[in-house]
């Protein structure tokens, strides 16, 4: 009985939702190379293919740097509930994704969390407490 | 139980929703799992509401209507997602080289350009039909993804004898009963069938079979005959589900922040 309970809810888990990609994955980043940063939202750019934003952040070796990080498209993310206020210039975050191939201050993002514990762009089939749709 | 859990897996394939990782390889569908749970930057994922069900509307005239919403395909597809078990696209050698030479960086998606007419794209697309004093003319399909249209010429015409090669061909429809048939020529020699690289000529030729078989499901079978690509026809299906009534087309201009190719190094 467990296996076919299984199966069962792996096809309704693969019917719940659907991948919304524009570009390959795997040509830009490593699925197996994570990064995870602090810092403060300098700029958001709602745009297409990708919606973008950008952290200041300073490493542990005391060097400021700007994280170029990457998120769904507009219109994915406006299908699921969020705007281009959502997240804001000036929030404080913490980042979590893979990371770029070539450029380690390149990444997509996975997971952004701001200072007052709220999880932004999270909550979708694949994560924990997804947003009504 | 072994048999059991076999026709389950039929039952989800027939209604086409498990997601073939093979299938979903390059544009629009890695879904390979990373150390951090699922690729793909966060918010692309979303949830699909079950399509609606009942008998599919109908134009005044009796005609199916496919206009009355946004449909998305259910899944990622390739060329080969059609193919039987054991079966292989029936490439050409020089088809084959061209295909085996491409690389991931060369897709005309990750620049922007269009999908062509057999591409799978997670997001929406729309029928809509001319509106004139005569009976409609013109069909066009509007997608999302690139802001890109399609025109089918619903007027009885026939392809002109010879046709400058373009992304989305010269293309012509009619009504098989319930059916929207696309018979469409004049392709460039550009895009791709998916993410894998398989290619096409210019001596492409595609013929459309378009079921809405019920209020929200739509079969599309793709006949493709490139006799200077593939030693023989095939045929790709896909499916497709309506999207709620709320939801619309939205916004893509995909060149406005395209920065493909920065986070891998290939510029």
């Amino acid at each position: 009985m467990r296996t076919e309970l299984t199966l069962v809810a792996g096809v309704v888990i693969a019917s719940s939702h659907m991948i919304m990609a524009h570009h390959s994955f795997s040509s830009e980043y490593d699925a197996t190379k994570t990064f995870k940063v602090s810092g403060v939202v300098s700029k958001v750019e709602w745009t297409n293919p990708h919606v973008r934003f950008y952290v200041d952040v300073k490493e542990a070796d005391g060097r400021a740097t700007i994280w170029n990080l990457e998120l769904a498209s507009p219109s994915a993310l406006a299908r699921n509930g969020w705007t281009s206020r959502t997240l804001k210039i000036g929030d404080t975050v913490t980042v979590e994704g893979y990371s770029g191939k070539a450029v380690p201050t390149r990444g997509a993002a996975r997971s952004v969390v701001v200072a007052d514990g709220r999880s932004l762009f999270a909550g979708t089939a694949d994560d924990s407490g997804a947003p009504a749709q | 139980m072994r048999k059991i859990a076999f026709i389950v897996a039929i039952v989800a394939d027939l209604f086409g929703l498990v997601m073939p990782l093979a299938a979903a390889q390059g544009q629009g569908g890695d879904s390979q799992k990373g150390v951090l749970g699922p690729v793909n930057a966060l918010g692309q994922e979303f949830k699909l509401p079950p399509a609606p069900i009942g008998a599919a509307p109908r134009l005044p005239d009796g005609t199916i209507d496919l206009g009355d919403g946004i449909w998305v395909n259910t899944r990622p597809f390739s060329a080969a997602s059609s193919l039987k078990p054991g079966e292989e696209l029936p490439l050409l050698p020089a088809a084959k080289t061209l295909m085996v030479a491409r690389q991931q960086a060369d897709d005309p998606n990750n620049w922007c350009l269009p999908m062509g007419v057999v591409r799978y794209s997670p997001y929406p697309f729309r029928f809509v039909q001319n509106y004139t004093h005569k009976r409609p003319t013109h069909l066009y399909i509007m997608h999302e993804l690139m802001r890109t249209f399609r025109q089918i010429f619903m007027d009885g015409r026939k392809h002109p004898p010879e046709i400058d090669p373009t992304w989305f061909g010269h293309s012509v429809g009619s009504y098989d009963k319930d059916t929207l048939v696309i018979d469409t020529v004049g392709f460039n020699d550009k895009t791709w069938f998916d993410g894998r690289g398989t290619p096409h000529t210019e001596q492409l030729h595609t013929i459309e079979r378009w079921t809405r078989v019920d209020m929200g499901h739509l079969v599309t079978e793709v006949l493709i005959d490139d006799p200077g690509a593939f030693s023989r026809p095939f045929t790709v299906r896909y499916e497709s589900t309506l999207r709620p009534a709320t939801d619309d087309l939205m916004e893509y201009i995909c060149q406005e922040n395209n920065q493909y190719g920065f986070a891998s190094g290939v510029r």
